[in-house]
């Protein structure tokens, strides 16, 4: 029987497809696009998950499990054809326990709405990335993400408890962070759909904050604006979130939605402080006050509730306002120590200077956490090129600032090629050995995070920007 | 090897065995030339940093080489304004903190008897102390690691960034391996500001508003970093007999730890609770310290501890179906409830030595697979291979060991900490 026959018999035709106009939407994430899978299955529970995985692991096909496409790195995307694994049915808030403040949920729930259901229990879920609107817990589990809350709640492996996944066999296994033996829930956060395919995610929920008050502070440029940051950081305050927006981002922002950003100012830190209304008013002082000192122009706090928001969702917007000004862009995503970011956000600009692209900032500063959105147009060769030799001028020039080459969005397909300017062959080969145990076969999302050529061991070259080249090419980094 | 000056043996006995040698490596690159050379002769190898949590999980099978990392204590970088630091794996945590509190900052990991507790040994034992509701584990603290694997190779992961993605995150994979895959050589942490006060504050805990009280306590407004309901463990501050105590520390500014205490006063008022003392400055961090000791304090060779993880909600009758069960085969329990966090220590213990190994044999055997998951450390050396130090269940234990195969395919590290001779049938040992 033929592969797709089993898939059938297993799922019913109605989680199975394959006509290729069906098939082509899953070609893509929000980094490129790429080949048709073989197959799209859409599983309603962890015993249909099982099933394919068993089926793909019998046929030798590769499986890639796909939450909703949102990731910037070519996760999701299915390099070797296979089955793509669709969680858009599996997205139920199995439990929540808000005695003990734990919820359970299928990986197809949107982040968001893990939030809102918490949200009458006083309740809320940590780690909140921009994309908290259409990315799934899965998706969030697979890439560790993070976003601008992550400067106090941490990433998402800081908040994942345990995690029900297949493994390459298709046999379902549980891991516990509190269970005895090694933490196999800590590694697989993050380990991007390579190790195995989550079920179910076991995660901690947090109490709503008593307090929050949003500030915006003008700078005349995003180096001032990065330099208050390091300092706020340098001076032990770590508020709940640091957010920068250069002037290009602004007026994109401001185009949009309108929530009263200063677009005359070269840059804006959006400061968020929450907690205890005890210690509110004094935290906020103490941050002006630093701010006021590296430059700042102005410092607003919102003045309520609708305001915040306001603030907060033209922030988390800011990627998708772009659109009115750039006919593509180029999301890039690196990690200095906090207080290199002014002297990062320098190299930025002149390695966009020097391949004549502009390049706009938006970015989670208190993490040290840059992205850089380069602006090209994908019609124009040069461009093309441009993106492609600029966006790994700005890993090096970050690597060499003690930096590293993904702060949340993860290696993908997109930077394989990059990690070994980060780690050294015995540091990959360490990396392949857990990868052996869990996927031995290399089923689970081939060609994704580790070196193209990359067995236990060998690790090629870097410096290869060809592939990256192409997928820009063909329309990768659209949104 | 020649190196690595030799210390004496017998300080490192484990289970009755006494290595052969024991060795002091003072770089990273020593530690390396000495693990690959003991793996090469098929060495067995235990590593050591101040000892404190040996007592997890089975003695080694078989065990020839001690690596102490004492001599690997420097502090490698600390750039304090970025929050981050990173030290070589012996230091012990109570130089970590030293040296941060220099500067204001602390990593808030917890450990028993922190000026023997290593850094790497802290880590490795996967321990996580009563702040890590508030806070996060130790392993959530390290943003980067390197390790020595069996066959020598150095290999790192993460970096000295506080948000990385970038590779698999082997660091967590090491964090509470136990020494039976790599050896940690550096670790590298982010780092909080030290609060601008603490305060801890005890109060009798009456067996008949024991319940309440814990709930009360669990919705606090201003919650409390640390929350233990104390029964015995007369050293943290409890009290043996009937009555238990009520430990709490609150952590933050003047205005917000005062609010808090008023807060409190009047809701363990309201569950019944009598009267609390307060302590401030020194009299709190050190009241802290002892409490952190208890977890790991042993009574001679006449008690073990159990600990059971699970939900908060639970953890009450969680910790009271083991202290029972212990009551009835006539040993002694004290417990330490971590109201916040979910966990029960529960710590049995006889009068006499000649009674305990009997006893705690009985209970082992009466801890059937419908109790709740628990694991046992601090056990007298020469039980401990008989009781179920790691519960009744492992996840996976199928890629449990497969792991431990493929790091180190010849059982050089460890070998059989996760999987004594209680799992013995269960084939080749973890
Ligand atoms: C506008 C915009 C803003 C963004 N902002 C942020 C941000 O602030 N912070 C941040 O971290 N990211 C951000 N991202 C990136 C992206 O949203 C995240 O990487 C997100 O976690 C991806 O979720 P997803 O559901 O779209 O997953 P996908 O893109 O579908 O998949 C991501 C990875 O996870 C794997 N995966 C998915 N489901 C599973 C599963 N069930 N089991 C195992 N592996 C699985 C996939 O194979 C893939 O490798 C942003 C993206 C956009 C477009």
């Amino acid at each position: 029987m033929s592969t797709i026959a089993r898939l059938y018999e297993a799922l019913g035709s109605d989680a199975v497809l394959t006509a290729p106009e069906d098939l082509s939407v899953y070609a893509y994430d929000a980094y490129s696009q790429e080949r048709l899978p073989l197959a799209v299955v859409l599983p309603r529970d962890a015993r249909d998950v099982a099933d394919v995985v068993r089926i793909a692991y019998e046929c030798g096909e590769p499986i890639v499990p796909r939450g909703a496409g949102t990731g910037l790195c070519g996760g999701a995307v299915p390099v070797e054809g296979g089955i793509v694994i669709s969680f858009a049915r599996m997205n139920r808030v199995l439990a929540l326990d808000a005695r003990n403040r734990r919820a359970r949920v299928q990986p197809g729930v949107i982040n968001l709405e893990l939030s809102k259901a918490a949200a009458p229990f006083g309740l809320f879920f940590g780690p909140d990335p921009s994309s908290q609107k259409i990315s799934t817990l899965g998706g969030n589990t697979g890439t560790n993400a993070g976003g601008p809350h992550a400067l106090s709640y941490g990433s998402m492996t800081n908040h994942v408890l345990g995690v029900e996944y297949v493994r390459t066999d298709g046999s379902l296994s549980y891991a516990a962070l509190d269970g005895a033996g090694y933490d196999l829930t800590g590694v697989l956060v993050g380990s991007e759909g390579t190790l195995g395919v989550i079920t179910a995610i076991d995660v901690r929920l947090l109490r709503l904050p008593r307090s929050t008050r949003v500030c915006v502070a003008a700078f005349g440029d995003v180096e001032a604006a990065s330099a208050a940051v390091s300092a706020i950081v340098g001076a032990g305050l770590l508020p709940t979130a640091l957010e920068i927006m250069d002037k290009l981002i602004v007026s994109a922002v401001e185009a949009h939605y309108h929530a009263g950003y200063p677009t005359d100012a070269g840059a804006v830190l959006l400061v968020e402080i929450a907690g205890y209304p005890d210690d509110a008013e004094s935290g906020e002082r103490t941050i002006a006050q630093i701010a006021r000192e590296c430059g700042a122009l102005s410092w607003r706090a919102a003045a309520g509730a609708a305001e915040r928001e306001a603030l907060w969702a033209s922030r988390k917007g800011a990627a998708g306002s772009l659109g009115r000004i750039a006919p593509n862009y180029y999301i890039q995503d690196a990690t200095v120590p906090r207080t290199r970011l002014p002297q990062a956000l320098q190299r930025v600009d002149e390695i966009a200077r020097a391949h004549k692209l502009p390049v706009g900032n938006v970015f989670h500063a208190g993490d040290g956490n840059l992205h850089p959105l380069l602006i090209f147009d994908r019609r124009e060769r040069a461009q093309v090129d441009a993106v492609a030799s600029a966006g790994k001028a700005i890993l090096e020039a970050c690597i060499a600032l003690g930096g590293t080459i993904s702060g949340e969005h993860g290696i993908g397909y997109e930077k394989r090629e990059t990690l070994p300017l980060v780690f050294s062959p015995d540091d990959l080969a360490a990396m392949a050995r857990l990868r052996d145990v869990f996927d031995p076969k290399r089923l689970f999302n081939p060609e994704k995070i580790f070196p193209s050529g990359a067995v236990c061991g060998e690790v090629r070259n870097p410096a290869q920007t060809q592939s990256q080249r192409q997928t820009l090419a063909a329309g990768g980094a659209w949104l | 090897m020649a190196l690595a000056p030799g210390l004496d043996p017998a300080a490192f006995a484990l289970g009755g065995k006494v290595p052969l040698r024991a060795l002091a490596p003072a770089s990273i690159e020593e530690l390396a030339a000495v693990v690959k050379a003991c793996n090469e002769a098929g060495e067995a190898v235990v590593v050591f940093g101040g000892g404190t949590l040996q007592g997890i999980g089975f003695s080694p099978a078989r065990y020839n080489i001690a690596i102490s990392t004492a001599r690997l204590d420097k502090v490698l970088e600390y750039e304090f304004r970025d929050l981050t630091i990173s030290v070589e794996c012996g230091r012990s945590v109570e130089r970590l903190n030293a040296t941060l509190a220099e500067r204001g900052q602390f990593v808030p990991l917890d450990a028993p008897s922190p000026g023997l507790s290593s850094v790497g040994g802290l880590l490795a034992s996967g321990w996580s102390g009563p702040r890590r509701a508030t806070f996060g584990r130790p392993r959530d603290f390290v943003i980067g690691s390197t390790v020595v694997l069996a066959d020598g190779t150095v290999a790192k992961a993460g970096g000295m960034v506080v948000k990385n993605v970038t590779g698999y995150d082997m660091s967590k994979l090491w964090c509470g391996s136990l020494g039976t895959l790599a050896v940690l050589a550096r670790a590298n942490f982010k780092t909080l500001p030290l609060p601008e006060t603490t305060r801890v504050a005890l109060a009798a805990l009456p067996e008949r508003t024991r319940r309440r009280a814990v709930e009360h306590v669990a919705a606090l407004d201003v919650e409390p970093s640390v929350a233990i309901a104390l029964h015995g463990f007369p050293e943290a501050g409890g009290r043996d007999g009937q009555e238990g105590r009520l430990f709490l520390m609150f952590e933050g500014s003047h205005t917000l730890v005062d609010r808090a205490t008023r807060d409190l006063r009047s809701a363990i008022g309201a569950a019944g609770v009598p009267e609390t003392t307060l302590l401030d400055g020194t009299a709190a961090t050190s009241a802290f310290a002892r409490l952190l000791d208890a977890y790991g304090a042993r009574l001679g060779e006449r008690s073990l501890t159990y600990r059971s993880c699970g939900l908060p909600g639970e953890a009450l009758s969680r910790c009271d179906a083991l202290a029972h069960a212990a009551t009835r085969h006539e040993l002694h329990a004290e417990s330490l409830l971590d109201i916040l966090g979910g966990d029960a220590y529960v710590r049995v213990s006889t009068k006499l030595t000649a009674e305990f190994a009997a006893a705690v044999e009985r209970l082992d055997a009466s801890l059937g697979t419908s109790s709740p998951t628990y694991t046992i450390f601090n056990a007298p050396e020469m039980l401990r291979d008989g009781l179920k130090m790691w519960g009744n269940e492992m996840t996976s234990p199928a890629t449990q060991r497969d792991i431990k195969h493929r790091f180190d395919p010849k059982a050089t590290f460890a070998p059989g900490r996760f999987a004594g001779r209680a799992n013995c049938s269960e084939g080749k040992r973890a």
